[in-house]
């Protein structure tokens, strides 16, 4: 409960790009609650979206993504205060909400032209089928039966179907689960026109590189309760860690005396591009299973790093450096395992350089 | 966008969908069929005249009819909610201008159509195969009334259970369990002189009853009908209403 209060008052300060000054929030919710049986899906969330932001929303699986666009939607009955656009959630105008639903297969022998008209067909007004159905990349399959599409094309009939009515506020349960890179980039590219046109956008995802790029605000839910709210950015700064750079030794695990040698080195040099004090610090070289990894370290540090691994006598064969990104921040608040050569298994540890938890 | 055009819209979808699915298709209209080739061409009365089928043939007209009236739309409306519901479009068209009223009338109109389709198969075939005689009078207009009154109704109770079947497993086997003995105990292959006095009350309770009864005083055996058409309405009114209220909305 305290971590969703904290949570409420960044979301309160943060607001995102195209938030209007003085214009109501899209969507408010406060305290909602929602239990299956004995399973808490949702534990008190505050969740507050303003006009125009894309909102992103991530976390684990069974965190309670799904059921709070439910319970945004008036999908499930839920405690708790929810206002959606100025209307309780099952009274919202529904020409005005758009969903797609994170588990949702439509009539399968209907073309993906018939489908999206037949959405459109439910509302006062609709746009031209064949100009949403373009804005998703469908445009050559539209005569094809949704059946006999790919599980991308699929997904991407299904977005067509939600920003078919023009919606003002358009709900996206995972819109890019299955869809292939050149797919990924046209629903990216349709929600960035959508925001830029104005439409507030409420969006779930697993890909981290997608919410980083399209949300404006992003909220981390697990277990049921947000655990912090903000921009990208602030969530990287505050949570992500520093800057780290592979040392690749060849597949030989280091001994203590190469992480001591080379934080040694580091610390003797004067390293320029590592941060100040931390970087030539014990916790800034660590082993990792393949070599070393040394935190702190900017682009421009690179080549002290070299120096130092060559003072030390430790001899490697690539290095790799990267920033920190929304993944990391993920991966820290939520616990979950980490390893980055084994392409984020199980099999790691979680970064440990100092960040917040 | 008028509730109409919607209720049209979601109908036509609806109608597409089904109509694709060739086995679906065949097998609305082939079971009934069968139905008729074995109990009317097939299944000979007792040479003393008792036993099951002893009637004269027109008289079981209602009841052939009263195959596709009952069992298409009970299984066909609850199946389609099962679907619904495990697909997911009950959470997105809960988000659209559509009702679940709409939703129901949509597909209650989809099944009067194939079902009617159907009668009339039914209707050619009885004539054709067995010695049924069609008596032909201005109330013969009422029979595809009775026809649509009556697929409403049971489009209502299959909503109903659809809404309760966890599964579309689930939906056929309550289907057939409800249907079933519906079918025989409701006056249609059974006439009442066969079965104990104890158990008319039940007969008469039956909706499909009073779709026999008024069926057959316009097919074959002229006498007032209206009666029984008013009390079917009524009950197609009241579980159409159940039915929408049964749709599902939320998880």
């Amino acid at each position: 409960m305290n971590e969703t209060t904290a949570a409420t008052a960044d979301a309160d300060t943060a607001g995102g790009h195209t938030a209007g000054a003085g214009d109501a929030p899209v969507v408010v919710g406060e305290g909602i609650r929602k239990s299956y049986g004995d399973v808490v899906a949702l534990d008190g969330v505050d969740v507050v979206v303003e006009p125009g932001e894309v909102f992103g929303l991530i976390g684990p699986n069974g965190a309670g993504k799904t059921t709070l666009v439910r319970a945004l939607t008036g999908t499930t009955d839920a405690e708790g205060s929810i206002r959606v656009l100025g209307a309780s959630p099952d009274a919202v105008d529904p020409q005005r909400i758009g969903l797609l639903p994170q588990s949702f297969d439509p009539p399968e022998r209907l073309t993906a032209r018939e489908l999206v008209g037949y959405y459109g067909g439910l509302y006062d007004e609709a746009r031209e089928v064949g100009a949403v159905l373009r804005d998703v990349g469908m445009a050559d399959d539209a005569d094809s039966w949704y059946e006999t599409l790919s599980g991308g094309q699929k997904r991407r009939t299904c977005v067509a179907t939600a920003v078919v009515n023009d919606p003002d506020l358009l709900f996206l349960d995972e819109p890019t689960t299955g869809i292939d890179p050149a797919g990924r980039r046209s629903i990216h590219r349709l929600v960035e026109r959508l925001a830029a046109d104005g439409t507030t956008v409420f969006l779930t995802s697993h890909a981290m590189d997608e919410v980083e790029r399209l949300a404006d605000r992003v909220a981390l839910l697990r277990h049921g309760g947000v655990v912090a709210v903000g921009t990208p950015a602030d969530l990287i700064a505050d949570h992500g860690g520093r800057p780290r750079l592979e040392v690749d030794l060849d597949g030989s695990r280091p001994d203590d005396g190469d992480v001591d040698a080379v934080a040694g080195a580091l610390e003797t040099g004067a390293v320029a591009g590592t941060e100040t004090g931390a970087a030539v610090n014990g916790p800034a070289v660590e082993p990792t299973a393949d070599g070393l990894r040394v935190l702190g370290v900017r682009p421009e540090g690179i080549g002290a790093v070299v120096d130092a691994l060559g003072t030390a006598g430790v001899e490697f064969e690539s290095l790799t450096w990267a920033e920190p990104s929304l993944e990391d921040v993920y991966l820290r608040l939520t616990g979950e395992q980490y390893s980055p050569r084994s392409g984020g298994g199980s099999s790691g540890d979680v970064p440990d350089d100092g960040g917040d938890r | 966008m008028s509730r109409v055009s919607r209720v049209l819209t979601e109908a036509t979808a609806a109608a597409r969908s089904f109509l694709r699915r060739r086995t679906a298709v065949f097998f609305t209209f082939f079971f009934p069929v069968i139905l008729v080739v074995i109990f009317g061409a097939l299944v000979r009365t007792q040479p003393t005249g008792g036993g099951l089928f002893a009637e004269p043939a027109g008289y079981y007209i209602p009841g052939y009819l009263a195959v596709v009236v009952l069992f298409t739309p009970l299984s066909r409306v609850g199946s389609e909610i099962a679907r619904h519901r495990d697909g997911g479009r009950f959470e997105k068209l809960a988000t659209t201008p559509l009702t679940r009223t709409e939703w129901l009338l949509a597909h209650t109109l989809v099944n009067v159509a194939i079902i009617g389709a159907a009668s009339l198969l039914i209707l050619g075939l009885v004539l054709a195969v067995t010695d049924a005689e069609l008596v032909v009078s201005p109330a013969l207009a009422a029979l595809p009334v009775f026809v649509a009154v009556a697929v409403a109704l049971f489009c209502g109770l299959g909503a109903v259970l659809g809404a309760l079947a966890d599964s579309q497993d689930g939906v056929i086997a309550a289907s057939n369990t409800v249907a079933l003995p519906l079918l025989f105990l409701s006056e249609t292959f059974v006439p009442p002189a066969l079965l104990p006095d104890w158990f008319l009350p039940a007969v008469a309770a039956s909706p499909l009853t009073y779709f026999a009864r008024g069926t057959r005083a316009i097919v074959y055996e002229p006498s007032a009908w209206t009666g029984d058409l008013a009390v079917l309405a009524a009950l197609a009114v009241g579980f159409l209403a159940l039915g929408a209220y049964a749709v599902p909305r939320t998880d």
